[in-house]
């Protein structure tokens, strides 16, 4: 089929191939080269080396912003993952009436987009925070954060959940009826039959909650904007407001320096990931 | 008038680079340990050469990664050839596109389009070159009629059991009414009963079908049971070319002769001496004197002294309970009942022999059966011996 | 057994609780979308529905006319439509040539498609929006090249992943019968795969359709607004922010997303878990 296939190329690949030149190849090959230019339009770009790269480190909004997203990132990783594991572990109990009206529920806010719940989540937790008598998003650090945590929990477990439930029902029913033949216990099946055997899920569970928390942006800009002053901002946000919100030639090129940074992050933990997951695929 | 010929006909994978070794999919060439590795690549078919006459049955036998299916794909065009000549009545194909080729051909996996009925898996290949509705009709009816599957056209291949698909995939091939069918292991996706009831099946279509057939299995019952010719292959090499019956009798080198026959032929080392008036066997477990007309041919051979490897078919061993003149001694590790043969599992010096033994025959002559342990004695049949060379592995007769 | 009843009855319980918890906030946004105007203040969003705040469908009726939501709700349609259908079409048939041809070309594409799910969007946002400015893709007709190009690697992937489970001989079947490739490909391959275009339609649907950043950056936004432009340009504070209407233009997002949901709830699901597990 090969052979016969390979004239046909134009028709099959030309297509994809052009728009992802255009739209993907061309633009990322040119970002990196911008990351080492100082330049307004991308046509009149002049060659500064690394000062981009050391503006960056001395930007102190964006240290800023890294650290909290390590937090963010950190923080949700493990709430998500508890949380959406524990219910999966619930709902595939046996004879639990009602689990698929459950998972709907729970899956629900995740179709919605992030500016949405952005907006929506404003409304509740400034709603929650006046009644309380507390400082609103916009003045409120400890909120700003906190709230976006909750945001990402409401929009997050119920996927990660669905990816938990696909793991735990793949799992040999033989291994749990032997488990219960041998006298274990729920909480050591649990342990020793079923953690061990879902260890490539947890693994793409992990490793999707922290990408998406180092990449959230939607959210972050409709829940708080960055406010109070840019300290409830993420990465992503950072970067944007590098790009669109800052004044003066210089921001243009430390943006996209930033950009880069950060794509470097976002590359080096999904090589982690291939890594951990190719390791364990040799173990089986 | 549908001839096949082959010319030696040669395929080479090539290294690496090649676009068989797909995105994380291992083609054939890489599991194929033992095939010839040259600086062109790894040889999958080496010098094929063979005529498949008109509406001859041809199975090419042998262990997987044998080259045999590789052979057919070539025929089919389903795979390049590297060197060589492909000639279907005459005419050289080598780089014909398969659908002109005309040929058919079942898969081993069957190959049915999931997505249509089985009437429009057949009816697929007499739409796409625009045979009127009428005719697709009547033909796709006709060979639907044949299988005896008119009553499942309407039903998706997921519908059907194994047999039944089967069925559906040969109806595909005979719609065409092609020169040549081909036949990829069509038979090794069915359950054992369904499988011995499609192959008389498959004898019987054949002769209902005009029509020339290559089949490939690496079941051996099946080559034997439904081929005019068989071709065995080893390794990217034929190893021999004959009737079942020349293959069975007369195998040409030691792996042919333990591929063919169940159970496997016995083989032991032994040396070859000459005696008065012929030839004989010195083994660890006695002289065996070689029947004049084996000894005969070895003479007419040239044969000298030698060590060799002799190999005699279970079935041609007699069993003996008390030790009878000129027999051999043997010791029963374990037999196997099946049925109306029993296989015993025996020790003779330092090797393993199984003999075939009739149920009826099992008791001994005190009429106590043969347990595990007991001593038993065997001997020959006349002309059963036969002799490879050592090192060449060929039929020394 | 008797434990484990109880166990689930409590568990009953709590998953009620909280499921009541988790439909709160879009419950609460219903409420408020038929209320006045002026009923609506930051502490007053938890009372619900009475004479003295009802407001019937004015907000709704307000959002549409005046606020531009019908405009931004056919934008939002037709660029997810075409998008997606550009994507489902070429990327199913990239995938196949690219793993059945398989030569260091397609091996190369392959892997930049891979490398590109990778890449955030914030490292090509102002050179993408800048290309398709001079390119002339910045109107919703055309955006969706760019989205062919940009969720091309999602899509290459995971139609390759199934390509790869679907037995050549199927093909060569076909090619013996007389396909050529775009016959084998129409007539054989394309119905086989066709749980992955459902399972790479919905991904590929949930992310355009809320995508906010692309659009906005490379659409002309005092032209052209999809949904989430429409609702973040009236958070962003230009000028009064009609709290009623912007609740209702929610929960006219809202709603579509929740019926399709509803009736393709094993469908999403499926989807959703076969892109996680490959990706």
């Amino acid at each position: 089929m090969g052979k016969v296939l390979r004239r046909w190329w134009p028709l099959f690949v030309l297509p994809c191939a052009l728009s992802f030149t255009f739209g993907f190849i061309i633009p990322f090959v040119q970002g990196a080269y911008l990351s080492f230019c100082e330049f307004k339009v991308i046509n009149k770009a002049k060659f500064v080396g690394l000062s981009n790269y050391v503006a960056a480190f001395q930007d102190e909004q964006f240290v800023h912003a890294f650290w909290l997203t390590a937090l963010f990132a950190l923080v949700v990783t493990v709430l998500v993952n508890v949380i959406a594991l524990a219910i999966a572990l619930a709902l595939t109990r046996s004879r639990l009436g009602g689990t698929n009206v459950f998972r709907t529920v729970f899956f629900m806010p995740n179709l919605i987009g992030g500016i949405v719940l952005g907006y929506i989540w404003n409304i509740l937790i400034n709603a929650v925070l006046s009644v309380a008598g507390q400082q609103l998003l916009a003045l409120n650090t400890t909120a700003g954060f906190w709230g976006l945590v909750i945001l990402t929990l409401w929009q997050q477990v119920g996927y990660m959940m669905i990816i938990y439930i696909a793991g735990l029902q793949s799992i040999p029913s033989d291994y749990l009826e032997a488990a219960k033949v041998d006298g274990a216990t729920a909480w050591q099946t649990l342990w020793k039959v079923k953690i061990p055997n879902l260890m490539p899920t947890i693994t793409i569970c992990l490793f999707l909650t922290i990408t998406n928390g180092f990449k959230l942006f939607d959210q972050n800009l409709a829940l708080t904007g960055g406010d109070p002053n840019h300290m409830s901002e993420l990465l992503a946000l950072n970067i944007y407001n590098t790009f669109y919100s800052r004044v003066g030639a210089k921001w243009m090129g430390i943006g996209q320096a930033k950009a880069v940074i950060f794509c470097v992050l976002v590359i080096a933990i999904a090589l982690v990931q291939l890594k951990i997951t190719k390791s364990k695929e040799v173990q089986q | 008038m549908a001839e096949v010929q082959l010319k030696s006909l040669r395929k080479v994978y090539p290294h690496e680079r090649g676009a068989r070794h797909g995105i994380g999919k291992k083609r054939a060439s890489q599991r194929k340990s033992n095939l010839e590795v040259t600086d062109e690549g790894v040889v999958a078919v080496q010098d094929f050469d063979l005529t498949v006459h008109d509406k001859e049955f041809v199975v090419l036998v042998g262990p997987s990664g044998c080259g045999k299916s590789t052979t057919l794909r070539m025929i089919a065009g389903l795979e390049d050839i590297t060197s060589g000549d492909l000639l279907i009545d005459g005419k050289r194909v080598n780089d014909v596109a398969p659908k002109d080729r005309d040929i058919a051909m079942v898969f081993q996996s069957y190959a049915l389009y999931p997505n249509m009925t089985v009437y429009e898996n057949m009816a697929f290949t007499l739409r796409l070159k625009k045979v009127p509705d009428a005719e697709v009709d009547e033909k796709v009816r006709a060979a639907a009629k044949t299988l005896g599957i008119t009553e499942y056209l309407d039903r998706k291949p997921r519908a059907l059991s194994g047999g039944q698909r089967q069925r559906v995939a040969i109806g595909r091939a005979i719609v065409r009414n092609p020169k040549v069918f081909l036949m990829d292991e069509p038979l090794s996706n069915l359950d054992a009963k369904l499988r011995n009831q499609m192959r008389a099946e498959l004898i019987k279509l054949r002769h209902k079908v005009d029509g020339t057939f290559v089949y490939v299995t690496h079941d051996q019952t099946e080559a034997m049971t439904l081929g005019d010719r068989i071709v065995v292959m080893r390794d990217g090499y034929v190893q021999q070319v004959g009737t079942p019956q020349e293959v069975f009798d007369h195998p040409a080198n030691l792996f042919v002769a333990g591929f063919i026959g169940m159970p496997q032929m016995n083989f032991f080392p032994a040396a070859l001496r000459k005696a008065q008036g012929g030839y004989e066997l010195a083994t660890d477990f006695g002289c065996v004197p070689l029947a004049e007309r084996t000894s005969r041919a070895l003479a007419q051979a040239g044969a000298g002294e030698a060590e060799v490897t002799a190999g005699v078919r279970p079935e041609q061993i007699q069993v003996h309970a008390t030790q009878v003149e000129g027999a051999l001694h043997a010791v029963i590790d374990v037999s196997e009942l099946m049925g109306s043969t029993v296989h015993v599992h025996a020790r003779v010096g330092a090797n393993d022999f199984v003999f075939v033994v009739p149920t009826a025959e099992l008791s001994r002559e005190d009429g106590r059966a043969y347990a595990d342990g007991d001593e038993i004695w065997f001997t020959f049949e006349p002309n059963a011996v036969h002799l490879f060379d050592r090192a060449t592995e060929k039929n020394l007769i | 057994m008797v434990r484990e009843r109880r166990v689930n009855r409590v568990l009953s319980v709590v998953f009620t609780i909280l499921s009541l918890a988790w439909v709160y906030p879009m419950f609460m946004i219903f409420v408020n979308s038929f209320k006045q105007e002026n009923a609506i203040n930051t502490t007053s969003v938890f009372e619900l529905l009475n004479a003295g705040n009802f407001d019937g469908i004015a907000n709704y009726v307000n959002a549409l006319t005046r606020q531009g939501f019908a405009f931004a709700f056919g934008y939002s349609l037709l660029i997810t439509v075409t998008s997606v259908v550009l994507i489902l079409v070429c990327c199913s048939m990239c995938a196949w040539y690219v793993v059945r041809v398989n030569d260091r070309f397609c091996k190369a594409l392959y892997y930049l498609f891979v490398f590109s799910m990778v890449v955030p969007f914030q490292m090509l946002m102002f050179t993408l929006s800048t290309l398709a400015d001079n390119l002339g893709l910045n109107t919703p007709y055309n955006i969706c090249f760019i989205y062919l190009g940009f969720g091309a690697g999602l899509a290459v992937f995971m139609f390759a992943g199934f390509v790869k489970t679907i037995p050549t001989e199927i093909e060569e079947a076909a090619m013996i019968d007389g396909c050529n490739p775009v016959q084998t490909f129409f007539h054989v391959v394309l119905p086989i795969m066709k749980p992955t275009y459902i399972s790479v339609g919905i991904l590929e649907t949930m992310w355009v359709w809320n995508d906010y950043l692309l659009p906005y950056l490379v659409l002309d936004s005092t032209k052209y607004r999809t949904i989430p432009i429409l609702i973040q340009y009236f958070r962003g504070g230009y000028g009064h922010v009609e709290l009623g209407p912007m609740m209702a233009c929610i929960m006219m997002v809202i709603i579509p997303i929740v019926v399709v949901y509803l009736l393709c709830q094993k469908y999403i699901i499926d989807g959703v878990v076969a892109g996680a597990v490959k990706g």
